[in-house]
């Protein structure tokens, strides 16, 4: 296990998607359960052609095997208009059915119904970000109602992703320059994979998230506690506020010593604390203090000053999209690592609030 | 029954004078205008190609034997699967049919003496080169990583030169393959020998008429793709950049609009070869001739109309989706009546189990599950589950690998002692034949299911954390393990046809003129054909009635009855 390449920065809530029959993931709506109705009809007449096919290639490939060099050519029919038709009607009428059953269905999926519960998603190189109305935000949790039908909003701020729940049964290709949406309800509580499903570059495979959904009388109450979660944060336990917030650089900065990443890890800047580096800045080799102030302009104006041997592509918007509180966070964060971290880099769990509110 | 006598037509060149030896040095080879030269050098040129694409593929499948990272990081991984597809798609599995068999047999198959432009021909095979050259260059270049479909923006990002680089060396590929299709199509109506009406020629030269008029009308759009997205690189035009105005989607119809036809200037071609080798290894006419014929034409028609079923999901609206969904069907239809064509062939007659007949069987098998499972990704509600997972990436290597190369593996052993003048050791053929067969399976029918379980495509790694959990992991573990193991299987069995075709080279025994008793005019000739192919212009017969030739035991192959 040493090549593990990251950690969780954030815990999995709950069995994901277990059971489920040989082709899907277990079903996690009345959408998904009527797709895979369609699949098993689909299913079972290519099982049914595919046998009458290979069935009767093997028939005839042992009934006329050719038993000496001698033999006279083979000598069969050569048409049959019967036939011919038959096996032309038949899968024209049987394409019609299969694409009229799928059609009606699919008008389902693209008819999100009016009270939806509305969330947004944005895809960026390398990870997600989901915006709930009231200010609750995540990056790897998307938190929806049991039994109410969620209709996600997508947009890129960079190049194409694609959103997709295999329990759902949805996906949509996450366009930069124009807004997109599905919608699913789930049927029942639980957790559920999602993935970023359409190439978008090195951390394609480590855009994913997972879908919470919660039942329906505890869901706003849980919402409302997540748009103010930082409220709950502050002084010396900042820092842990920093390290729930680090799952979204997680896919791109490890905080193992001396880990590569698409950007340097964040261990090397813990440890390195106080001293000075080298950086080209405009084409001058300068020195610069690894401190708050740097930590801060890293994730805020990035472009400024690049690690040696890295590139410049760090998205330029998180200055925008994190508040001045979780931007301290995040530097504390980077400050106490070994408060929060292990050996390995892994994130501690995070201790309890010794004070009650 | 009369006594038959055996009488050898004149097809023993007494002089021993070929094609091959006809003329000496490199140089006669580099600037032949003789088709079957230039037919060679396309056989070994994509043979090659396959043997580097397939590499890459070796490196995909290694890395994704396990969670975690194995061999390679990301940046890599995402250059080897972007070259394993252009270099498979571009350089071989477009190019192979048409420019490596097409190009050896049409012209014998017609009764003609080359193709209308032997220049132009020799010409396509430079630009082969030229495109694979700058391929290959980029490669050195350190490669590109945005999918061998470009897609925009990320293609059009900054750093990313090597994008410019292939796409010039597909845009020079796309006029090798029109040049091609050119060719045959004027080869083919004008260049017939007096007596080879339409309905007389041969199944093989339907199927590469069709691909032709795809290859001429389809491939330009591929190129001015190509040159648009290289000025947007260059000149920041904003045709496909949404920070400058342009539409990403507007990139994805210009290229599925050429790659969609393109899938079929694959697969027709190869279908043009399994009814050959159908009715001659079963030594029976074709069933169903006409039909098998139009089916050809009626699936090039049809081709040109689907493309948009690559962008269910893309944003397109829900009524192209369903229009793009309808049409789809119909381009299955004429692909079932071939098969039950096939099928019927068999029926009554003398089958022999030779390795092109071996992998004529493993075709049926093989392209009944690709085709069949192309249904669910044609029916929009299945298909937004199962788009840019493994279920299509398995799709389309039974459909293009399963299908259009073993096609084109059995024309290779089929025409291989015609192209050759030698035989391969007939029982490594059949094992290899098996070998590839189970290690195939193997290899991509695990993918259906890590498909529709949701393994997305182009995933460097999948592991636990992160927001992959645990079960996740370990499933795709499971299926991408066998799917490994298949494809050192599979690999073993190519390597073992290169070195048992190489070997036939050498000490391969000499092949008669007709080994497996085919009718069409390519078996009247010598083994290797001479340099002019026909001494007079040969007169056609139908050339799926197998009952002149006999077989010789002191030929060890078939020759032509004298009839009485």
């Amino acid at each position: 296990m040493s090549l593990l390449l990251s950690i969780l920065a954030a815990e999995q809530p709950g069995p994901i998607d277990t059971g489920g029959g040989f082709w899907f993931v277990p079903a996690a709506s009345e959408y998904a359960t009527t797709h895979d109705s369609i699949y098993e009809i689909v299913l079972w007449l290519s099982i049914f052609f595919f046998v009458l096919i290979v069935g009767i290639m093997i028939k005839f490939a042992w009934d006329y095997r050719r038993k000496s060099n001698n033999e006279p050519a083979g000598f069969g029919p050569t048409h049959s208009l019967v036939l011919e038709t038959t096996w032309t009607v038949i899968p024209l009428l049987l394409s019609g059915v299969l694409f009229f059953i799928g059609i009606d269905t699919y008008a389902d999926f693209k008819s999100p119904p009016a009270n939806c519960y509305e969330v947004d998603a944005t895809a960026q190189k390398w990870a997600w970000q989901f915006d709930h109305r009231n200010g609750a935000s995540d990056s790897m949790v998307l938190k929806v109602p049991v039994g109410k039908p969620t209709r996600v909003t997508l947009h890129s701020n960079d190049v194409l992703h694609s959103f997709f729940i295999p329990a759902f049964r949805v996906k949509q290709d996450v366009v930069p320059g124009r807004y997109g949406s599905l919608w699913f309800t789930p049927d029942k509580p639980g957790v559920y994979q999602g993935f970023c499903t359409e190439y978008c570059g090195t951390g394609h495979s480590k855009m994913n998230f997972w879908v919470e959904a919660i039942p329906q009388e505890d869901f706003d109450d849980v919402i409302a506690k997540d748009a103010r979660w930082i409220d709950d944060y502050s002084g010396d336990r900042l820092v842990w506020a920093g390290a729930r917030l680090f799952s979204r650089c997680a896919s791109c900065h490890s905080l193992k010593p001396g880990e590569r990443m698409t950007g340097p890890s964040m261990w090397d800047l813990h440890a390195n604390w106080g001293k000075t580096k080298k950086i080209e800045i405009d084409g001058k080799i300068q020195n610069v203090k690894i401190d708050e102030n740097y930590i801060l302009e890293s994730i805020v104006a990035p472009w400024e000053k690049i690690a040696p041997t890295y590139m410049n592509q760090m998205p330029a918007n998180f200055g925008k999209q994190l508040s001045s509180k979780e931007l301290d966070a995040l530097v504390r964060f980077v400050r106490q690592l070994d408060l929060v971290t292990d050996d390995n880099g892994q994130i501690k769990t995070e201790p309890l609030l010794s004070v009650t509110n | 029954m009369a006594t038959i006598t055996t009488a050898d037509t004149d097809i023993h060149d007494e002089s021993g004078s070929n094609y091959i030896n006809c003329s000496k040095g490199i140089l006669s080879w580099i600037i032949t205008l003789d088709h079957k030269r230039i037919g060679v050098m396309y056989v070994i040129a994509t043979l090659a190609s396959f043997l580097l694409g397939g590499l890459f593929a070796l490196g995909i499948r290694t890395e994704l034997i396990a969670p975690g990272q194995t061999i390679m990081d990301a940046d890599t991984y995402n250059r080897f699967f972007t070259l394993h597809g252009a270099i498979m798609t571009f350089l071989v599995i477009i190019p192979a049919i048409p420019g490596a068999l097409g190009n050896f047999v049409l012209p014998i198959m017609l009764g003609a003496k080359d193709v209308a432009f032997p220049r132009m021909n020799l010409s396509s095979f430079y630009l082969w080169l030229l495109g694979a050259a700058l391929t290959v260059y980029s490669m050195l270049q350190g490669g590109i990583d945005t999918g061998w479909t470009f897609y925009t923006p990320y293609s059009l990002e900054e750093g990313r030169d090597g994008v410019f680089w292939v796409g010039m060396g597909v845009f020079i590929l796309g006029f090798s393959s029109i040049f091609t299709g050119l060719n045959f199509i004027v080869t083919v109506q004008r260049l017939r020998p007096p007596g080879m009406t339409w309905f007389k020629l041969p199944l093989f030269l339907w199927a590469l008429y069709a691909t032709a008029i795809i290859q001429v009308l389809a491939t330009p759009v591929l190129g001015i793709t190509m040159l648009l997205l290289a000025a947007e690189r260059i000149m920041g035009i904003g045709i496909f950049d949404p920070a400058l105005g342009g539409d990403p989607i507007l990139f994805q119809h210009f290229f599925w609009f050429y790659s969609h036809p393109a899938v079929y200037i694959m697969i027709l071609p190869a279908m043009g070869i399994i009814s050959e080798l159908i009715s001659v290894h079963c030594r029976r006419e074709i069933f169903g001739y006409k039909m098998i014929a139009f089916s050809s034409v009626a699936i090039a028609f049809f081709s040109f109309l689907v493309w948009g079923h690559h962008m269910f999901t893309s944003g397109q609206s829900p009524l192209m989706n369903a229009i793009f969904s309808a049409i789809t069907f119909s381009v299955a239809i004429p692909s079932a009546i071939k098969i039950f064509n096939w099928l019927l062939t068999m029926y009554k007659g003398s089958i022999a189990f030779t390795t092109p007949m071996l992998y004529v069987l493993s075709f049926i098998f093989i392209f009944a599950i690709g085709g069949l499972t192309g249904i669910p990704l044609a029916i929009l509600a299945t298909d937004v589950q199962l788009h840019d997972t493994y279920f299509v990436v398995a799709h389309f290597h039974y459909v293009m690998m399963g299908s259009t190369l073993i096609a084109m593996i059995a024309g290779l052993h089929h025409w291989w002692p015609k192209i050759t003048g030698r035989m391969y050791h007939e029982w490594l053929g059949r094992i290899a034949a098996m070998i590839v067969f189970v290690g195939f399976n193997l290899t991509f029918f695990t993918q259906f299911m890590l498909g529709t379980k949701g393994m997305p495509r182009r995933y460097h790694d999948y592991q636990e954390g992160l927001g992959w959990s645990v079960e996740t992991t370990e499933l795709f573990h499971t299926y991408h393990f066998i799917s490994t193991i298949g494809s050192y299987v599979m690999a073993a069995g190519f390597f073992m046809i290169l070195f048992y075709l190489l070997q036939s080279l050498v000490t391969g025994r000499k092949a008669p003129a007709n080994p497996w008793g085919g009718a069409s005019l390519e078996w009247e000739c010598t083994s290797p054909p001479p340099h002019h192919n026909f001494d007079e212009t040969p007169t056609p017969e139908y050339c799926y009635k197998f009952d002149h030739w006999v077989w010789s035991d002191s030929e060890q192959g078939y020759v032509k009855k004298a009839l009485q």
